[in-house]
């Protein structure tokens, strides 16, 4: 942490507080997901028994809180290097392989994930010019959507940084703020 | 293009790439040798999306959020302790507490890593202190908590009911016989291993213990009857049954056990979403790799190639039981069912087999080979969870690898075993 301390004057200052505000709502965004996704089950089962009918939108808002999670969670598993993989034989490397191997993944995912952000905004483009909207709700697909190329970039940004993280330090990073030494720890 | 598609995956997830990266870039290759046009990939985020969008899959993180808020509570205790009180003086018995007791909240969680913090970190030290060696121990908690992977609720049968598009209370139901059997067994092989090694008996509990463990178990046990009783009845759908054991779960903790309080309760919804993320991350990828394979007609073109259509259903369930085996020795129980799902479906379709049945063995063979070196991924859950040498977990596996391909086969043979009960509930 003392690193982030001692650049944390212009510019790059304002990345730091600008990432810590990304993480913020990241994660207001994962916990009130859920917690949403919970409530509207709840409601709906409960307003079936005491008023023997469903609540028609109760599907479709869970559709979209799970993709409000989803693709918060996958940036903020990215910035704390949470996302599953098979570390088994990259763990049995020398130190300068694993280096190298590290920076070759976080290059390579980071690109696939900017890819993705950039179709998935195709992919928008062409849903709004179809003028397709939640059959219950009302609310156009696209707006709904527009949450999926943010987390897409964020991941991609995220990954991005933690390459040039570990091309530029000596240690090993799994992610821009989580040192491969702790990764031991928390690895549940 | 499938040969080159399969290589590539297993190159990249070898060298250690997040799981979505294979699944992406199959997807990705698929989608240009296809169409040979890049921007096609536009129909990756669009499978990648209606991957994650069905109704049925809100079940997975509703009882994610139940397991985690019961593993940061009271419920584990109190049910450890009243199947202690109740099985601890016989021989072996602190082994078959710790079996059933993997069980048990197996019926109450769902998830086996929870099992693994809530069931078998308590038992371990009692366990060492009862006079068993830790291979032992190690082994055997990781391999009864994969018990809770087949009793319901099960993430893994979601995810196979999803994309089979086959019951899940169905699954659900049948997954009750197989993890009994396999409870059953591993009790057998804990008194044998008593009586061989000589482990000394615990007293046993009055009846008055007995019956206040019941009492203070009670609450707890108002899971499974939610869960089972209210798939079973038919009064719930399993997303509903999950956010109900949520809601009871949070009631439970705060209100009764007075164990978290509402502002855990937002860091546990955290975590929740975090773990959300991360398999459904991997639920989309799979979606758009299964999408790319079916347009493809790569499943035919595999499943022809081992000539698995003169096989007949035994054989099919062989084929099928071998390949999610040997799968999740290397990954994720997740993403194998994802990627060989799609891979059998046309089979198991042409050849008149129970999806429901085939989910059962294909769950069974997905938790006994996260349990099976080299890599299977709860060894590794216990190597971080005690903080113990791999070595140390590994070696006292092998017993319990045998005792549950046997119940494999022997499902193969007698799928009453798993279809008994469903027919009992859903009767054709």
């Amino acid at each position: 942490m003392s690193e982030t301390k001692n650049s944390s004057r212009g510019i790059a200052g304002i990345l730091d507080a600008f990432d810590g505000f990304i993480a913020r709502i990241e994660e207001f965004m994962m916990a009130t997901g859920v917690i949403l996704m919970a409530v509207n089950t709840i409601a709906n089962v409960i307003s079936r028994f005491i008023f023997n009918h469903s609540i028609i939108f109760a599907e479709e808002l869970n559709s979209v809180f799970i993709l409000l999670v989803t693709f918060a969670g996958v940036g903020y598993a990215a910035r704390h290097g949470r996302h599953i993989r098979m570390s088994a034989i990259y763990d049995s490397m020398s130190d300068r392989k694993r280096k190298l191997m590290m920076i070759l993944i976080t290059a390579v995912t980071a690109v696939c994930m900017l890819f993705l952000a950039y179709f998935s905004v195709q992919y928008i483009i062409d849903l709004q010019s179809k003028g397709r909207v939640m059959p219950a709700l009302g609310v156009p697909i696209y707006l709904v959507y527009l949450w999926v190329p943010i987390g897409f970039f964020v991941t991609g940004i995220q990954y991005a940084l933690t390459m040039v993280k570990n091309i530029r330090e000596k240690e090993i990073y799994l992610s821009t703020n989580l040192h491969e030494h702790e990764a031991q720890e928390i690895e549940v | 293009m499938a040969l080159t598609i399969f290589l590539v995956m297993i190159v990249l997830l070898l060298m250690g790439f997040p799981m979505m990266i294979p699944l992406l870039i199959g997807a990705f290759i698929g989608v240009v040798s296809l169409f040979g046009d890049i921007a096609k990939t536009e129909f990756v985020v669009q499978q990648m999306l209606g991957g994650i969008r069905p109704a049925s899959l809100i079940a997975v993180p509703m009882f994610i959020l139940a397991a985690d808020i019961m593993t940061r509570g009271h419920s584990a205790d109190r049910l450890i302790d009243m199947v202690m009180a109740f099985v601890r003086h016989i021989k072996g018995g602190l082994a078959v507490s710790t079996s059933s007791a993997c069980a048990l909240f197996g019926a109450v969680s769902g998830s086996t890593q929870a099992t693994v913090v809530a069931v078998g970190g308590p038992l371990r030290p009692r366990m060492l202190k009862g006079g068993y060696k830790d291979s032992f121990v190690l082994a055997l908690i990781v391999n009864s908590s994969d018990i809770a992977f087949l009793i319901p609720p099960s993430i893994g049968m979601i995810i196979y009911g999803v994309v089979s598009k086959s019951s899940i209370p169905e699954l659900f139901v049948a997954g009750i016989g197989p993890g009994l059997l396999i409870l059953f067994l591993f009790s057998i092989y804990s008194m044998i291993y008593a009586t061989v090694k000589g482990v000394p008996t615990e007293a046993a509990a009055s009846w008055g213990e007995r019956f206040t463990t019941v009492k203070r178990a009670l609450w707890p046990l108002g899971f499974p009857v939610i869960i089972i009783g209210g798939i079973f009845g038919g009064i719930f759908s399993p997303t509903e049954a999950a956010a109900v054991s949520v809601l009871y779960a949070l009631l439970l903790e705060t209100l009764i056990f007075r164990s978290i309080t509402f502002k855990d309760f937002y860091s546990i919804a955290k975590s929740t979403g975090l773990v959300t993320g991360v398999v459904f991350i991997l639920v989309g990828a799979g979606a758009a790799f299964a999408w790319v394979l079916s347009f493809a007609q790569i499943p035919q073109a595999i499943l022809a190639t081992i000539g698995i259509n003169e096989m007949g259903q035994i054989g099919v369930l062989f084929v099928i039981a071998i390949a999610f085996f040997i799968g999740c020795m290397f990954v994720d129980p997740i993403v194998v069912i994802l990627i060989l799902v799609p891979i059998f479906a046309p089979v198991i379709k042409s050849t008149g087999l129970d999806p429901v049945l085939v989910g059962t063995l294909i769950t069974l063979q997905a938790a006994i080979g996260s349990a099976t070196p080299p890599f299977g991924c709860d060894i590794f859950t216990a190597v971080a969870v005690f903080k113990v040498p791999y070595i140390e977990v590994v070696r006292g596996t092998p017993p319990f690898v045998v005792i549950l391909l046997c119940v494999a086969v022997l499902m193969i043979f007698f799928p009453q075993i798993a279809l008994f009960l469903r027919d009992v509930a859903f009767p054709r």
